[in-house]
């Protein structure tokens, strides 16, 4: 899948960003610089508390770097839009609309203000959206009876399924995922991760998605970027930029899980010289 | 000490559970009787203590004599002119209808607390304010409000609006503040305006809840609108109750506060089951 990574400028850039929080400020990142191509599935992997929500609000707009600058599309952004998608491990359903309705409500605000629904267009246009989004109901492997139901009456993993056909079915560029099935059983949780590969094969969507879960982040992504503090008072930088092999061979994950894992130790115990720009690993 | 009889585990059954509910109000019926005929006994003519039958024919009186005096109650009227001409439905649509207007004056309440809480600009002019305003003692200002606004309707809203609206306006600037900022910004990568946000995700979750806090301060609505009728009105629940005092008029009072009461409960009532209705996915917690 590498192949499908174009040539020419990249779809998301981060060029030196430092953000950080609380009074007295403390640094979350510092000096970050990352690059990604559209049609990527970028996993970020790190520790609790390294940074690697924040970078996904730095992509999402919610946030802004205090210094530096992220660009997407070469334009910086104030606002969340509808160019990315955004999955969160929870609250991520409107709780007082059905499943259907939440799916199409993507639809519905972008194309119809406060008032819109008091013309007929709008009655028309939902019967469109309504079959719209049964067919993605299917395609995240979920039943036409569901479509009626609240979301408190849906499990975990039905909640998210929603979630994502929610984020696609405004076609983003990029859809970002906040530790999306961290809260779901081990085996709901591989499903989903099929799941988001195929419709990530089947639209083409760049994906950045954020995990703890390093044998997650093998099975997902295309690239890993693993985040890491250098020392306590410094912000996180990109550790490690690794490209995942595709197709992934089984016996090799064992060494690339070991690997992933020791870098954010590796970096707590050398000090390591400041400024220094991320460490760059190629396999292969 | 397993066979000590539980107290926080324990499981009434469903008998004891409703003779237990109903206790108090039989037994302060039951004392009140008591009470009415014992002091009845010593003075046929007490009137501290009205007898149920006094009650029912003071009731009677109320609802169907014209507090006017030009109506000629000699003139042959039916039963339901009669009552529609009567004190009670008389008083009862007066206070309804200033109950009716301070409720309408709530709804612009709900939206400012709703823009406090998103828009921080609006939050930053308006919270301070507000939070002041909410300290003053609503009651405390009926001189000042008599004096500014006369003694009409305007007053006994504006006293309701000092009263209840900085708690409407404070209950869901709070609410709003506790939608998870995750739907906020899910909304905007969905295609939403600020508007959008606020009224299509913001509004519509908190309104039942919203709701709820209107039903709470139901009690302080009407404790506002009863001190304003009984100090300066020439019609209503409250004015009619004040001005039997001065008669001892307690076979009229009595069956008016529960009168009051069973009104208040129905609103209450109604309320709620709307709420169940419109909001089926609304799960109180």
């Amino acid at each position: 899948m590498v192949s499908r990574v174009l040539t020419g400028m990249p779809m998301i850039e981060i060029e030196n960003a430092s953000v950080a929080y609380g009074s007295p400020l403390r640094p979350v990142l510092s000096g970050m610089n990352l690059q990604i191509r559209e049609g990527e599935f970028v996993c970020v992997l790190g520790q609790t508390g390294c940074g690697k929500s924040t970078l996904l609000r730095l992509v999402l707009g919610s946030e802004r770097p205090l210094l530096g600058r992220v660009l997407i599309d070469g334009r910086q952004h104030c606002q969340p839009d509808r160019t990315r998608g955004y999955v969160p491990q929870k609250y991520s359903l409107f709780p007082d609309r059905t499943v259907l309705r939440n799916i199409t409500f993507g639809g519905e605000l972008s194309e119809f203000n406060l008032f819109g629904r008091l013309t007929p267009r709008y009655y028309r246009r939902q019967r469109q959206l309504n079959e719209e989004a049964m067919s993605y109901l299917r395609r995240i492997g979920m039943r036409e009876s569901d479509a009626g139901k609240y979301p408190d009456q849906l499990s975990g993993g039905m909640q998210q399924r929603v979630a994502i056909a929610q984020a696609l079915l405004t076609k983003p560029r990029i859809l970002l995922m906040d530790e999306a099935f961290s809260a779901l059983d081990p085996s709901t949780r591989k499903e989903m991760q099929q799941l988001i590969r195929k419709l990530w094969r089947e639209t083409g969507t760049t994906i950045l998605f954020v995990t703890h879960n390093t044998q997650e982040a093998l099975s997902l992504g295309t690239r890993i970027i693993v985040l890491a503090k250098e020392s306590p008072d410094h912000g996180s930088r990109v550790a490690l930029d690794l490209p995942v092999p595709e197709p992934c061979h089984e016996e090799e994950i064992p060494r690339l899980v070991c690997r992933l894992e020791s870098v954010s130790q590796i970096n707590t115990e050398v000090d390591s010289v400041p400024g220094r720009d991320s460490v760059s690993v190629v396999l292969n | 000490m397993s066979t000590r009889f539980p107290l926080i585990s324990a499981k009434p059954s469903r008998l004891i559970t409703v003779a237990l509910s109903w206790f108090l109000f039989v037994a302060g019926a039951c004392l009140y009787l008591y009470t009415a005929a014992a002091r009845h006994r010593e003075n046929p003519e007490d009137r501290v203590t009205p007898t149920i039958g006094q009650m029912v024919h003071g009731m009677f009186g109320a609802a169907l004599t014209s507090p006017d005096q030009d109506v000629d109650p000699t003139q042959p009227a039916t039963v339901v002119q009669r009552f529609s001409r009567g004190m009670l439905w008389k008083d009862t649509l007066a206070t309804g209808r200033r109950f009716f207007y301070s409720m309408a004056l709530l709804l612009p309440a709900v939206v400012l607390g709703l823009h406090m809480g998103l828009f921080p600009y609006v939050g930053a002019f308006f919270l301070r304010f507000v939070l002041f305003f909410d300290k003053i003692i609503a009651l405390s200002l009926l001189p000042i409000l008599f004096i500014a606004f006369g003694i009409d309707e305007l007053s006994k809203i504006m006293l309701i609006v000092v009263g209840v609206t900085p708690t409407i306006i404070l209950d869901t600037f709070n609410l709003a503040r506790t939608v998870p900022g995750e739907q906020v910004v899910k909304a905007f990568t969905l295609g939403a305006g600020d508007f959008d946000v606020a009224y299509r995700v913001v509004l519509k979750q908190i309104w039942p809840r919203v709701l709820n806090s209107i039903r709470l301060n139901l009690k302080a609505v009407m404790l506002f609108l009863f001190a304003g009728e009984m100090i300066a009105s020439t019609d209503g629940l409250a004015y009619r109750i004040a001005l039997l005092r001065r008669h001892m008029g307690m076979d009229v009072i009595i069956p008016y506060v529960l009168w009051v009461a069973l009104l208040l409960f129905l609103v209450d009532l109604a309320m709620r089951l709307v709420n169940r209705k419109l909001h089926p996915w609304f799960r109180e917690s």
